[in-house]
């Protein structure tokens, strides 16, 4: 039978003891893992998190996702009620081919824009020493222990999400989805494109057509589900995002968002941020908790 | 009765005449029996022995735009000898019609498409002249020809469908006679395009091949329309596209007609795996293609039969999809749980 003082809920009292709870950051003190909850946010982002490189993309490749989806399905399920539908205001389905052959043509150039982005960028971090695993998009073991932790905390058994790092275990998923939806796309899509062409690169172009026919159709679906479904329903419509999270336009994140999913990376740059150094220590004095400057 | 008066009803006596028995330039009806007399009206009908009821009306707006306008009731119905006549037999589309063929002036029947159909993989008798299995599956002309569409072809300044007044212009320089111009504009033009598009085509011989038994029962290995239809030329024929293949396009072998169309199994056959590359290199279609190209199935149905490799395939995406959608959703569930009550907790079991 169950009682009330079985609970895992954590007074702040007993937590100053934790010190899963407390995070040292020199120049501050001891940070509470939940200080999220009490501090200042601005929904357009308070702290910097993508570079001007990767709002480009990531629009880019918004917009065309979208107009791929809003073009492919319907001329794949021609013969459900839905398709005309969708079809009539894009021109019908002569254009609506068009529309789809440029769109997959842009998305081709975001793609290969963002790994030059990306080799460029890690190539030069390797160069200063200045690569964290922990902040890359590839992913550990600690991600796995990260789901599994959040999954506790989401069942009431953990008092804390984890600490996480730029990119937590939810983000590097849809990475590597994308990556190999991008990949299974376009490979698919060129195939049926260029089906004279094709016929003499794949060693065996029946099969291949074949597989490129399932796995065209298959992916889009399945990427579609994934993005309205997982993406979209994390990023904007979880409580706390609705209606919109604004970081895919703006590059900035909010600081309640930063502590609360990517601690680490906020404790990492707070090191280089006096400002938001300053404004952390101000919160922690108002709720009362040790600071390096001393205790209110 | 005065002269005047008689003059009168001698002149309104004459216009009567004239607007009842003057023929109009649209009546071209081969109607000489006189048939239309009774079938003209939309109830007529009666039970057979077999107690099925046969509705014997005729549209005569229909009928007077029809295909066989100028045949006479009694060419077809051959065994109607007076009025009123008794229950008539099935019309044997072989008979000699009355018309006459214009290059041989003989007498017109369609045996000749009856030898083309009897040369083809839909003959009723196999080449030793023994009926083949399940005849009875085999389809007769009306099977296909129950609905001709109709859409004669206008090609002054662009292509579209309807009648050329341009063309019938030049018709009227030499022929006389307006019935003859139209109904000759109409023979020509028809031939001269395709009369349905590729969707119409495939619905008619998805009557059989999309019948899962008939298949099965001659071994046919795919649903063809299906297997059409999920394909890049069957999807585009869904939204009415006429420049993509229909059946008879790839089947039908270059310049024979669509009666004779042979089985994939037959050599002569341009469906057969070695001569596929002649339909796909059509200049119309895919000119210069090759035998790989060839190879592309243009009927997609995977099976655990035909395709395991293929099936699956299909198999691992619909697990794959589910395998990632719903544990991602578990998660976002718990998630939204959690914030919706930040202080809700999983009471334990002593």
């Amino acid at each position: 039978m169950a009682t009330s003082s079985e609970t895992l809920v954590t007074t702040a009292g007993n937590a100053q003891a934790d010190s899963d709870y407390m995070h040292y950051v020199e120049g501050v003190g001891h940070v509470p893992r939940d200080i999220y909850k009490h501090v200042l946010s601005d929904p357009l982002g308070d702290l910097p998190r993508y570079s001007i490189h990767i709002v480009i993309q990531h629009f880019l490749i918004f917009i065309t996702f979208i107009t791929l989806a809003a073009t492919g399905l319907p001329l794949h399920f021609g013969d459900l009620f839905w398709a005309p539908i969708i079809l009539a205001p894009l021109g019908g389905p002569d254009s609506a081919r068009i529309i789809h052959r440029i769109s997959a043509g842009i998305m081709i150039v975001a793609a290969l824009y963002h790994f030059i982005t990306i080799a460029i960028g890690t190539y030069s971090k390797l160069k200063k020493h200045k690569f964290n695993l922990l902040h890359s998009q590839i992913p550990t073991l600690k991600d796995l222990n990260d789901i599994k932790h959040d999954i506790r905390y989401f069942l009431g058994k953990e008092q804390y999400r984890p600490k996480m790092g730029k990119f937590m275990y939810k983000q590097k998923l849809h990475y590597l989805a994308i990556i190999w939806g991008t990949f299974v796309m376009i490979v698919a899509g060129s195939t049926l494109l260029f089906p004279e062409a094709m016929a003499k690169f794949w060693p065996n172009p029946e099969f291949a057509q074949d597989l490129a026919r399932l796995m065209h159709a298959d992916e889009a679906i399945m990427a579609s589900a994934v993005v309205v479904f997982w993406h979209w329903s994390n990023v904007h419509l979880v409580p706390g995002r609705f209606p919109l999270q604004w970081t895919f336009l703006t590059g900035r994140i909010t600081r309640e968002h930063q502590i609360e999913e990517h601690f680490l990376e906020y404790i990492d740059k707070l090191k280089d941020d006096p400002k938001e150094k300053e404004y952390l220590i101000s919160v922690l004095k108002e709720k009362g908790y040790k600071t390096e400057g001393g205790e209110v | 009765m005065s002269l005047k008066r008689a003059a009168r009803l001698y002149i309104v006596g004459f216009i009567f005449i004239v607007l009842n028995f003057y023929p109009s330039k649209n009546l071209f009806s081969a109607d000489v029996g006189n048939c239309l007399l009774c079938h003209k009206y939309p109830g007529l009908s009666r039970i057979d022995e077999q107690g099925k009821m046969k509705l014997l009306y005729v549209n005569e707006d229909i009928f007077n735009i029809s295909v066989h306008l100028k045949v006479k009731c009694e060419g077809c119905h051959t065994d109607i000898k007076k009025i009123p006549h008794d229950p008539v037999n099935k019309v044997d589309c072989l008979v000699e019609c009355h018309i006459v063929e214009p290059s041989s002036e003989q007498k017109f029947s369609h045996k000749d498409v009856d030898n083309y159909v009897k040369k083809s993989v839909h003959a009723a008798l196999d080449k030793y002249g023994m009926p083949k299995k399940f005849k009875e599956d085999l389809p007769t002309c009306k099977n296909c020809h129950d609905e001709p569409l109709y859409r004669p072809l206008s090609f002054f300044k662009q292509v579209r469908p309807g009648i050329s007044e341009a063309a019938l212009g030049r018709c009227r320089v030499c022929h006389k006679k307006e019935d003859f111009i139209i109904r000759f504009y109409n023979h020509v033009t028809t031939r001269l395009h395709r009369t349905r598009n590729p969707i119409n085509i495939a619905e008619v011989c998805a009557r059989c091949h999309d019948d899962p038994l008939l298949v099965e029962r001659h071994n046919l290995g795919t649903r063809a329309v299906f297997s059409y239809g999920e394909t890049f030329h069957g999807k585009a024929a869904r939204f009415l596209d006429e420049r993509v293949p229909d059946c008879l396009d790839c089947h039908v072998n270059t310049g024979e007609s669509v009666h004779q169309m042979l089985s994939h199994k037959d050599s002569a056959a341009i469906t057969y795996r070695e001569n596929k590359y002649l339909a796909c290199s059509n200049i119309e279609c895919h000119p210069g293609t090759s035998q790989q190209f060839a190879s592309y199935k243009v009927h997609a149905e995977f099976n655990l039969d035909q395709s395991p490799v293929q099936y699956y395939f299909t198999l691992f995406f619909i697990i794959l999809t589910g395998g990632t959608l719903l544990p991602l959703m578990a998660i976002i569930f718990l998630d939204l749980i959690r914030r919706l009550f930040p202080d809700a907790v999983i009471p334990r079991r002593r």
